[in-house]
């Protein structure tokens, strides 16, 4: 245990080595500025979609900051690590964690971690991304219906495919079941694009992709799409979401800045008019729509809300016993 | 015009050209510095293609991935420590042949098994690439955990010199796997409440540990002597190194074969190169009529090690081409480059965008030809490394890997990863306990224990399903003979224990 205490302290030790190499931090009255270079945490590995929409909002924003924006890869435990780091960071507005996906609304809820959302707060959301569940062309489940219907008739017959165990793939999933009132049977891959050749292969029943990539397969005539787990996308509008099919299932995956807790409302103001200024810029415009990413602004407050309504809904399903082997672990 | 045509063109710019020759170059640089493997440099590279035309983008990408994997067996040969972990097979007959003097030429038999296998795949994938991704999808979890429990007895029990040794070592290979979450519950095993743990030992500080820094010490052990008698170069002999007619015959076979397993692990989801590599060293090994010189400097290992890990580059892109599934993490962060151009891969990028299709197809191609050549000129002057004075070497060679093991999830605890592994292969060395078996158990046995979980989750804890699968039942006889011929192999060793002394001296093999 104080192996584990030390280590823990080293890694604070870091943090905060990280968060304040120059001088004191500035006056904490209205006029709040930057006095060394921001630093944008991401939870993920290079090259990944966290990656690269970071990348994106750091390169449009740069502009209109008097200070580097600096994007730091801290990969490792679905995003925890560094959502961890920056919930124990030096609250000065210099480190800013990239949150709203699978380390915010889900992991939490499923498994003990060293941080909770309540000490991240908000800077703003940037995007949003849709959820689609897919299930394979040719299984007969080309709806929710049907999949419903087939659940019911063999309980925890029909088995979904996950990024991994505790992410938001596998929390919508539980939502899901949950409000159908189903017993659904959860196979874990490492990462999103494992599952859907686990759904191709015909090993899994069915998994969740994004919209681009559900046109392209719908298009390829490879799978169904089915529904989405919050509202309509705009890449398929004609697929149907859950809640307007009568399952009060919202999660997605979100993405936006969030500071550490205790950072000033001076400081996270200055920022987020700052982002804002640049997500509402032609450069952010032009790329989000080659990439696929759909921008969609909340102010800071609104999105801790929305990201702590998706987790407390995520805790009830879980709560509600739709994963037992889930609860029990615990 | 003819999308082949257009494609052509676009690459023929001076520009892309110039992109092409540069990032080949810098792919065997950063491929050939332990710890910093070609993930990292495919990663950091594309930011700078959001700005770029398409094809520059993918020429970019793609000459860093393919050169790095060569780029790897540069210092696994000269250095005992693998530029990235696809190479660690390439150790085991690389660098014994670069202590015999050989250096320059287990670089170019590295080179040309390279090229081979690269040309292999990218063949593969030209011609049947929707026939054989469509194959591969049928490939389950049940296949999958068969499949890995055969490569973890051909590579396993066949590379030990002492059975007990060797399973020694793969017990503590199993053991150092588990930690982390576990797979099918997120639960953290034997993780210390350290989140930095969750994910296990990660691989490449744990690789460059074991081999290079356990290498490091035990020529610190030494005084760092100059046993430089035996590997300068002025020693070496031009005609020695030189590759004859009769040394191309004698890897042809076993580069063929190497390719193929390559091809067919690389198509295969979450397996990937290191697991090729080693599967298709055990297949050389097995197969070869006189499998003595294994471990000692045979160059149909290097052969075998580096088409294997070649041909995966190629084999990776035909699920990520005929699917829109990438087929490993660099691949992965190769469509998402292609996203970011408003390509949407899927399996209609055929029809709707054959040229990118083409300029791919065309730059594994010319990345690999020009990585040929960069390879043939660069050989002797990498191999001069070996002249520098070991006394001022190592410590750099050191400062290195501990840069390269923090770089790689710009982690601190993966340092000490590293140096832990450093002793335990010291320990190892000493000892007379092989470190491969370690290394093998570790990397399978994660994937394994994912594949079998699945498949009884599916089957509800049944194991009927193993036991009426087709490639299961193949692959169990298999096991079952590779296993009655090591025993018998080791007994009949035991009867004769002059033999099996000698043998122990190498310890990488």
């Amino acid at each position: 245990m104080t192996i584990a205490m030390t280590k823990r302290a080293v890694l604070g030790a870091l943090a905060c080595s990280l968060a304040a190499t120059a001088g004191p931090a500035t006056a904490q009255d209205a006029g709040w500025e930057p006095s060394k270079p921001i630093q944008i945490i991401v939870g993920f590995a290079p090259g990944g979609g966290t990656d690269q929409t970071a990348r994106l909002i750091a390169s449009s924003a740069q502009e209109f900051f008097p200070v580097p924006l600096v994007v730091v890869n801290r990969p490792g435990a679905s995003g925890t690590l560094a959502a961890e780091l920056v919930a124990k960071a030096e609250p000065d507005g210099h480190t800013l964690l990239v949150a709203g996906g699978s380390e915010s609304t889900s992991v939490p809820n499923h498994r003990e971690t060293n941080y909770s959302l309540d000490q991240l707060k908000g800077v703003l959301r940037v995007n949003r991304e849709h959820m689609v569940i897919v299930t394979k062309k040719g299984s007969g489940l080309d709806s929710i219906e049907a999949i419903v219907e087939r659940a019911k008739e063999n309980p925890g017959e029909l088995a979904y495919g996950s990024s991994g165990p505790a992410g938001v793939l596998h929390s919508a999933f539980l939502v899901f079941a949950n409000e159908a009132g189903i017993d659904l049977k959860h196979i874990p891959y490492q990462g999103g694009s494992p599952a859907l050749a686990a759904l191709l292969g015909g090993h899994v029943d069915m998994t969740i992709i994004t919209p681009g990539d559900a046109a392209a397969q719908v298009a390829a005539g490879t799978v169904n799409a089915v529904a989405t787990t919050s509202d309509r996308a705009e890449q398929i509008p004609d697929v149907p979401s859950l809640s307007e099919l009568g399952y009060d299932v919202n999660v997605e995956n979100m993405k936006g800045l969030v500071a550490p807790a205790g950072t000033p409302d001076e400081a996270t103001e200055y920022l987020r008019s700052r982002f804002k200024q640049a997500i509402d810029s032609e450069t952010f415009a032009t790329l989000a729509s080659r990439a696929n990413i759909t921008p969609s602004y909340l102010s800071g407050p609104e999105f801790d809300k929305a990201m702590s309504d998706m987790s407390n809904s995520i805790a009830a399903a879980l709560e509600g016993g739709a994963d037992e082997s889930e609860s029990s672990a615990q | 015009m003819d999308p082949l045509f257009q494609a052509l063109v676009d690459l023929g710019q001076p520009a892309t050209m110039l992109t092409l020759v540069l990032s080949v170059a810098i792919g065997l640089v950063i491929g050939a510095i332990p710890g910093l493997s070609v993930n990292i440099a495919v990663a950091l590279a594309v930011p700078l293609t959001i700005f770029m035309p398409t094809t520059q983008a993918l020429v970019l990408l793609i000459g860093l991935y393919g050169s790095g994997i060569f780029g790897g067996s540069v210092s696994a040969i000269l250095l005992n420590a693998p530029g990235t972990p696809a190479s660690a097979a390439t150790i085991f007959d690389g660098f014994p042949m670069a202590q015999q003097g050989l250096a320059t030429k287990a670089l170019r038999i590295s080179l040309i098994a390279s090229l081979y296998g690269a040309v292999f795949s990218v063949v593969l994938l030209i011609l049947v690439a929707p026939e054989l991704a469509n194959f591969a999808l049928g490939f389950g979890p049940v296949e999958i955990a068969s499949l890995l429990l055969f490569t973890f007895f051909v590579i396993g029990i066949l590379s030990g010199a002492s059975l007990a040794k060797g399973l020694l070592s793969a017990a503590v290979g199993m053991v150092l796997a588990t930690v982390g979450s576990d797979p099918m519950l997120g639960t953290p095993r034997f993780t210390f409440g350290q989140t930095a743990l969750m994910d296990g030992l990660t691989y490449v500080p744990l690789l460059v540990g074991l081999f290079a820094l356990a290498e490091i010490l035990e020529e610190a052990s030494r005084g760092f002597s100059q046993r430089i008698g035996k590997v300068s170069l002025s020693g070496e002999d031009r005609e020695a190194n030189r590759i004859t007619g009769k040394d191309m015959k004698f890897i042809a076979f076993p580069m063929v074969r190497a390719s193929a397993v390559g091809s067919a692990i690389g198509i295969l989801p979450g397996i990937g190169a290191t697991i090729a590599s080693f599967l298709a060293y055990g297949d050389a090994k097995r197969s070869a009529r006189d499998s003595s010189r294994f471990g000692k400097g045979d160059l149909r290992g290097v052969a075998a090690s580096e088409s294997a890990n070649n041909a995966v580059v190629g084999a990776t892109f035909i699920p990520t081409l005929a699917l829109g599934i990438p087929g490993d993490a660099v691949t992965a962060i190769l469509l998402g480059a292609l996203v970011l151009q408003g390509v949407t891969p899927g399996p209609l990028i055929f029809v709707m965008n054959p040229g990118i299709v083409y300029t791919i197809y065309l730059t594994l191609l010319f990345s690999t030809l020009l990585m040929a050549i960069i390879g043939f000129i660069a050989v002797r002057p990498l191999a001069m490394t070996l002249r520098i004075p070991k006394i001022y070497l190592m410590p750099c060679v050191a400062l290195v890997c501990i840069a390269g093991a923090y770089v790689a999830r710009n982690n601190i605890v993966d340092v000490w990863v590293m140096f832990g592994a450093g002793l335990l292969g010291f320990v190892f060395n000493r000892t007379g306990v092989p470190v491969a078996p370690l290394l093998i158990t570790f990397i399978i046995t994660r994937p394994f224990e994912e594949a079998l979980r699945q498949a009884l989750t599916r089957s509800e804890g049944s194991f009927m399903p193993f036991l009426t699968n087709p490639v299961t039942l193949t692959l169990a006889a298999l096991v079952a003979v590779f296993f009655v011929l090591a025993l018998r192999r080791d007994l009949s060793r035991r009867k004769t224990p002059a033999s099996s002394l000698s043998s122990e001296g190498t310890n990488h093999g």
